[in-house]
Parts: C-alpha cells; sequence; structure tokens
C-alpha cells in the first residue's frame, strides 16, 4: 500500500461529539507544514473549547515540528483550562516523534479511541 | 537527486512534497521516507525562521546500505550537532513550543555531519534504506 497520496498537502480534520463529553478528532493525512496550517485554527478553537479531547491518528502518515507544535500548543491550553487530552492509535513513526519531545509525559498515548475514551471518561479518585 | 528551494515557507512546502514523491520513486521503506522527510522539514524551518536564509538546496544520494541526504542553506551559522537537544521531562503545562528539531535530528539520522563551507551550512544526513524484508532497488 502507497505511504503518500498525490496532492501531498492535505490533511482533512473530522471533529466528533461522542459520549461522556468527549471530542473525537480524526486526523487523516501528513501532519507536515501544509497539514499544520490546516488545521492549526480549527485546533486552537477546540482546544479552548472542549472538555476532553481525544486526537485519533490513526491515519496520520507523517507528523514533523509543525505538527508537534500545533499538538502542544492545544495540549498547553488544554492543560491550563484543567481539561484533557489524549492521543490514540499514532503508529509507530508517529509514536517516536511524540516520545521523542517528550509529548507523552504530557498527553497521554493510547493504542485506540476506546482506550483514550476509558480512561478519559474513568471517574478521578 | 537535487533540488533548489528559496529560503520561505512556501518552498519549505514544495520541499516536502518534492521528498515525499522522490521517497515514493525510489521505493524506499516507509520508516525512512518517514526519516527524511522529518529531518528535511526540521532543517529547512531552521535556516528560514531562525537563519534567515534566502537559498536552500536538498540532495539525495545513495551511500553504502544506505540514503545520504544533503542540506545547504546560506543562513546564519547553525551546526545542528552541538545544538542543545530539548525534551519535555515531567508533566507540567509550562513547556515551551518549539526547540525539539535538534533531539527528532539526532533521533531519526543514522549519522549526521556539519560543515561550515563559503557562506553556506552544509549538513548531511545518512539513513538506512535497507530493512529485514527487502532492499533498495537498484536505481
Amino acid at each position: 500500500m502507497s505511504q503518500y497520496t498525490l496532492g501531498f498537502s492535505s490533511m482533512d480534520m473530522q471533529v466528533r461529539e461522542g459520549e461522556g463529553g468527549i471530542t473525537q478528532v480524526v486526523l487523516d493525512g501528513r501532519f507536515d507544514i501544509a497539514g499544520a496550517q490546516e488545521v492549526d485554527l480549527r485546533f486552537s478553537a477546540l482546544a479552548g473549547s472542549a472538555k476532553a479531547l481525544v486526537v485519533d491518528m490513526a491515519k496520520v502518515s507523517f507528523l514533523a515540528s509543525m505538527g508537534v507544535r500545533t499538538l502542544m500548543l492545544s495540549a498547553k491550553t488544554m492543560m491550563r483550562r484543567s481539561a484533557t487530552m489524549a492521543v490514540c492509535a499514532a503508529d509507530e513513526n508517529v509514536e517516536k516523534v511524540l516520545r521523542s519531545t517528550g509529548f507523552d509525559e504530557i498527553v497521554d498515548l493510547y493504542p485506540d479511541f476506546a482506550a483514550a475514551s476509558a480512561a478519559l471518561t474513568k471517574p478521578k479518585a | 537527486m537535487n533540488r533548489e528551494f528559496s529560503g520561505t515557507i512556501e518552498a519549505a512546502m514544495d520541499a516536502e512534497g518534492w521528498l515525499a514523491a522522490a521517497c515514493q520513486e525510489l521505493r524506499l521503506p516507509s520508516e525512512t521516507a518517514f526519516a527524511i522527510s522529518l529531518c528535511v522539514e526540521e532543517l529547512f524551518l531552521n535556516a528560514v525562521q531562525h537563519g534567515g536564509a534566502s537559498a536552500v538546496t536538498v540532495a539525495l544520494n545513495a551511500v553504502a546500505d544506505g540514503l545520504c541526504v544533503e542540506f545547504r542553506d546560506d543562513g546564519a551559522s547553525f551546526n545542528p550537532i552541538v545544538a542543545p537537544v530539548r525534551r519535555i521531562e515531567q508533566r507540567c503545562d509550562d513547556f515551551e513550543i518549539g526547540g525539539y528539531g535538534t533531539g527528532l535530528l539526532q533521533k531519526f539520522a543514522r549519522r549526521m555531519s556539519y560543515r561550515r563551507e563559503g557562506g553556506r551550512n552544509l549538513v548531511a544526513l545518512e539513513f538506512d534504506a535497507v530493512r529485514a524484508s527487502g532492499v533498495l532497488p537498484a536505481t
């Protein structure tokens, strides 16, 4: 299967309001400079309003500096609002980027949406 | 193969598209293509945003068991090998938003060298182009 699609620059972002007040963001494409520019504003708006955000990266084939920047800005906004954020289903390379920067210290990574959703809706002890 | 770009963010996006297509044409393993694109984005952004570069050249060359990416820019002198590596080490909300690139370069390139030559930065990065399931086809 090809890793890349023609047109390279596009990243699709779908937002779904799920059960338990969880907002699911499904990204599809390359989180490169162009991809980050495409979703930056919507991410920022969500980070300022969502109670709990799960970013589903199953269909993200690439992540680099600008994409990490978008995720970190949202994480910072959400932490300061005492809201929660999680990332799920990142592939091996994407996860390596997140762990290399220490992003996993501030936002928990989960294998899939169900696991992330369950963790975020679990009442805090 | 090599290509010249101007020192702009738009050109950095063009470089990413060109590289992704080149990696696909060379049938590189996806982790190699990923690592190359990641490192070039980082170097390009750094050259443009911090070095004020006006011209960038990216070249791909085959080396033993791998691929070498040569990145040249005419921006301010910057040696990524000795630049500080930043990583978030604990849960806090006052972490820095940028500055993680050097660490990513060191993590994703198998070897990196730097020299300043004729008023330009020249970073050479080496990547594996072979994996257990096969080898890079002859080109």
